[in-house]
Formats: C-alpha cells, sequence, structure tokens
C-alpha cells in the first residue's frame, strides 16, 4: 500500500480576518461575529430594544475542511474558535475530563460557535465535528497523540472569557473579556 | 536535529526537559491563528508569545518545541501545561531574527 503525502482532510479556504465583539448596552450581554476588515461599527446602533456598541477585537481566521477523497468542501464559519481544555479552571468538568483523557495522549479541545441574531448558539453538526477531527489528527506525526474536538455540550459559552479562547487578541497580553 | 541539540548549540535555558523529539522544521509567528493554519508538525516554534493559548495552539498542530525569545518568560501554569502536552519550552534573549540566524547555521531549514 502506497502511504499518499497529503492527508485525506485539509484546512483549505483559510481567511485571515477579525472577531469583532459587541456588548448590549443595558444587559451587557456580548455577542462576537467575524469580519474581513478591521473596521467595527464604532457608533452604538439599535436593534428592536437593545442597543449594541463595539467592544474588543480580536484577529482571527475562517476555514474550511476540503476532502481530498472527494472535493467536498466544508465550511466552518460557525466556529468562533476552539477553547483548549487546559485554559478552563482545575476545578471545572472539562479540565477534569481533559486531564483524564491525556492520560490516553488525548487532548481536549471544544468548538465554541459563534452567537445566532436571537441570542442563542448557532450549531455545529457532529459531522462537521467529525470531519475537523480528522483534519487536524491528520496533521499530526507524534506517535499514539490525538486531538478531540468537542461540541460544546458544556455550555461554556456562557461562563467563559473571550480570552480563553483561541483568538489573537495582543502580542503578548490577552486580557479577559468575559 | 533533536531538541537537545538545539538548546545546546543556542544555549536556551531550558523552562521544561527537552524531550526526546526531532524537530524537522521551523516556524516564527506570534499569532495563535497563524500558527494554527499555517504550522507544521515536527516544526519548532519561535515566538514572543507567551499566552496559554500559543500553547494550546501549538499543540493542536504538533509543533515539538516553542523558543520564547527576547527573555519573555511563560507563567509557571503554560510551563506545566507544555510538560503535560511534551511539548519543550525554552527561553533566550536573543531576538526571533537571531534565533532564526542560528537555527539557520546549525543546519535547520
Amino acid at each position: 500500500m502506497t502511504e499518499t503525502a497529503e492527508p485525506r482532510f485539509q484546512l483549505a479556504d483559510i481567511q485571515p480576518g477579525y472577531v469583532i465583539i459587541e456588548r448590549e448596552m443595558y444587559s451587557k450581554v456580548a455577542r462576537s461575529y467575524f469580519s474581513t476588515e478591521p473596521v467595527p461599527p464604532k457608533e452604538p446602533y439599535r436593534e428592536g430594544l437593545r442597543v449594541w456598541s463595539f467592544w474588543e477585537m480580536a484577529q482571527s481566521l475562517r476555514f474550511s475542511v476540503r476532502d481530498n477523497q472527494t472535493g467536498e468542501t466544508h465550511r466552518f464559519d460557525e466556529l468562533l474558535g476552539l477553547l483548549y481544555y487546559g485554559c478552563c479552571k482545575p476545578d471545572s468538568e472539562l479540565y477534569r475530563i481533559g486531564e483524564l483523557a491525556l492520560q490516553n495522549k488525548i487532548f481536549i479541545y471544544v468548538a465554541i460557535a459563534y452567537e445566532a441574531p436571537d441570542g442563542s448558539r448557532l450549531d455545529i453538526p457532529l459531522e462537521k465535528l467529525g470531519v475537523l477531527n480528522r483534519a487536524f489528527n491528520g496533521r499530526l506525526q507524534t506517535k499514539d497523540k490525538k486531538i478531540l474536538i468537542l461540541p460544546d455540550y458544556f455550555g461554556l459559552y456562557k461562563e467563559l472569557s473571550y480570552g480563553q479562547i483561541m483568538l489573537d487578541f495582543g502580542l503578548t497580553a490577552i486580557e479577559d473579556k468575559s | 536535529m533533536k531538541l537537545h541539540e538545539i538548546a545546546e548549540k543556542l544555549e536556551l535555558e531550558k523552562l521544561t526537559p527537552a524531550f526526546d523529539k526531532e524537530v524537522t522544521g521551523v516556524y516564527i509567528s506570534d499569532m495563535v491563528s497563524d500558527v494554527i493554519a499555517n504550522a507544521k508538525a515536527g516544526n519548532l516554534l519561535v515566538t514572543v508569545q507567551v499566552h496559554a493559548n500559543a500553547l494550546a495552539a501549538a499543540n493542536l498542530v504538533d509543533i515539538v518545541g516553542i523558543v520564547v525569545a527576547q527573555g519573555k518568560r511563560p507563567t509557571d501554569d503554560v510551563v506545566k501545561m507544555a510538560e503535560k502536552a511534551e511539548i519543550s519550552i525554552f527561553s533566550t534573549a536573543l531576538s526571533r531574527w537571531q534565533v532564526a540566524t542560528k537555527l539557520y547555521e546549525a543546519g535547520l531549514r
């Protein structure tokens, strides 16, 4: 059997951009979206009873995963970023699960999705997460090492800070933004 | 080239053990998103970024070691996290450019 140089699943259509984070004036609820331009609306704007204003911005990327066998491309526009278990509090469920998995050289990440306009979270179907897992695992060389990217069954988006998610807030200091 | 050989040649300070891993290339970046998109398994990452998310990104793409340049130092928590992931972290007062030059002279491409 001949080994192929390229893994079956690969990141594709990589688009650098910005995660723009807004905050609602009265409830202080935060929401975010991806933009290719570093120019968020600076003036507060009204949406029904809510007033949103720019709060913070981080550099990030948007990408697809291409299946080199079928030619199919899976877009991950709903993915805000990944959260590494080790960046959570040691007394959290995710951290404890992550430590357990580590004993088998499995490294746990959680896929955090963007917010929908109604405030709920966008859904990343399990099938797509399967593709994402295969894409990152296909890049590994270390023997027995595995990456496991889970859906946010933990509801982490409700309590985590944007600074915990793998985004580029700054070079050497990333402020906690809850 | 093994991590410990690089550490010796560049006189790097070991913040973790030099794990027995082969370095197959070098990637220089301070951006988590750039590392995720472009770094390759087996790379040595040269950076001034010391946030835990830099380590999380390095682990995601199977980087084997990190050289933190310009005298920057990650916190003890990040160092412990790196040890668990068996990613070596070295510190040096050299700039990223100086580190890159020395790695090239050492034979890494």
